[in-house]
């Protein structure tokens, strides 16, 4: 035993080189189980667990750049849904006025507002029609609510809309049912009112009033606000009429030019 | 205990092949970093350290297991010639040291293409030079640090 031992260490460094030698053979035929096995383990306890890391960053990154994407989709989105609802909004007011009818001898052009002015609340706004249009100074306009205003100023493409809020605005009016007579006007403090409507008058809260026709400016019929509160003043000759007015002056978009047929 | 040194190179040397390998890849040109630290050991250790290193090396480096003995022995040589080059030469200088690196990693890269697919002309100038070079400068790095030439010390002193 001891000359295997002797001959061991004399040799050792040789030993080594034929083994290595031996083993590269071995792997160089190729043997698909001794090579496939020798791979797989290399490969599993060597690359897999940094293959198992850099799928984890990999991974981490594509939901970085998928966040990236689906944010910009959702921006995309929000916008689309925001603007199909303002037409949807708008679909609902046409066919609110697509069955709307003009008073006998007139016919109506659509405007859209452009602008609104006034302090507190809308007294005027601009619309797009004007002299192209064949606009012209004091055109009643309407909505399918009720009367709105008249044109107080008209350029090429634009113009100017007094609204019934105006505190200078003054419509010749009497109550649907008993007809009697009276002006409406508008102030910040009492809101709308029917001015000048005698003591002895027949009115009641709920009672609907409407254009006279008598200013000239406005056809009869149309509708301006409905009676809220009467109030009978001692030794006054008027009664205070406070009215709601028939259209919401805050929410105007789109409305109607009233046309005198065969102008 | 002594082979624990060892079993992290390899676990360095995977980690390069799976996630650096690629991202510090330059136009082609990659950092060949299993045969530097088989030149590494082949250089700062034991004759025997440096074959059977290489020769694991070549095993664990071989994606095709069919080339797994050619990879083998082409690393295994490589860490026996750079051993028997640092016996004869003198390598106490940086240069020397530096320039045998860049030859045994020249050597490595042409071996390790003829292995793979055969050595085409144009991937000696595109891949296996320009994989060299930047394989040497990183080794040249590795050595400033490793002779203390530049140290943490040194470059805090910088700033």
């Amino acid at each position: 035993m001891n000359w295997i031992s002797n001959l061991f260490s004399r040799y050792w460094r040789n030993f080594h080189f034929a083994a290595i030698l031996i083993l590269t053979i071995i792997l160089m035929v190729n043997n698909p189980a001794i090579n496939g096995l020798v791979s797989q383990v290399t490969v599993s306890v060597f690359n897999y667990p940094f293959f198992i890391v850099k799928n984890f960053f990999d991974g981490l990154v594509n939901v970085d750049r998928r966040n990236e994407q689906l944010q910009e989709a959702l921006v995309q989105a929000s916008v689309r849904i925001s603007m199909l609802e303002e037409a949807r909004l708008e679909n609902e007011r046409l066919r609110a006025v697509l069955g709307f009818e003009p008073p006998v001898g007139y016919s109506l052009i659509p405007a859209k507002v452009i602008s609104v002015g006034g302090d507190k609340m809308p007294t005027a706004v601009v619309i797009n029609r004007g002299l192209k249009d064949s606009l012209y100074i004091n055109q009643p306009i309407i909505n399918q609510e009720g009367l709105i205003g008249r044109i107080i100023a008209v350029s090429n493409d634009y113009a100017s809309v007094q609204l019934l809020t105006d505190p200078t605005s003054r419509v010749a009016a009497r109550v649907e049912e008993s007809r009697e007579m009276g002006i409406v006007k508008y102030s910040i403090v009492e809101g709308m009112v029917l001015d000048n409507f005698p003591i002895q008058g027949t009115i009641a809260p709920g009672n609907i009033i409407v254009s006279s026709g008598l200013g000239g400016i406005y056809p009869p019929g149309l509708k301006v606000g409905t009676v809220v509160q009467v109030v009978y003043p001692e030794e006054e000759p008027f009664c205070e009429v406070r009215l709601t007015p028939a259209v919401n002056f805050n929410s105007l978009e789109e409305l109607f030019i009233l046309k005198l047929n065969g102008l | 205990m002594k082979f624990i040194p060892f079993f992290l190179y390899l676990l360095l040397i995977g980690m390069h092949q799976v996630i650096w390998r690629e991202m510090t890849s330059i136009y082609g040109a990659s950092i060949n970093l299993p045969a530097l630290i088989v030149l590494a050991v082949a250089l700062y250790k034991s004759e025997l350290a440096a074959v059977w290193f290489g020769f694991v090396v070549g095993i664990v480096l071989a994606v095709n297991p069919g080339m797994l003995g050619w990879q083998a022995l082409a690393l295994a040589l490589l860490g026996l010639l750079a051993y028997h080059a640092r016996e004869k030469l003198n390598l106490e200088s940086l240069y020397t040291k530096l320039l045998l690196v860049f030859a045994g990693i020249l050597l490595h890269n042409i071996s390790a293409s003829i292995i793979q697919a055969g050595l085409k002309f144009y991937q000696l100038w595109l891949n296996i030079l320009t994989g060299s070079i930047y394989t040497a400068v990183i080794a040249l790095i590795f050595f400033l640090f490793k002779d203390g030439i530049i140290t943490v010390k040194k470059i805090k002193s910088i700033f």
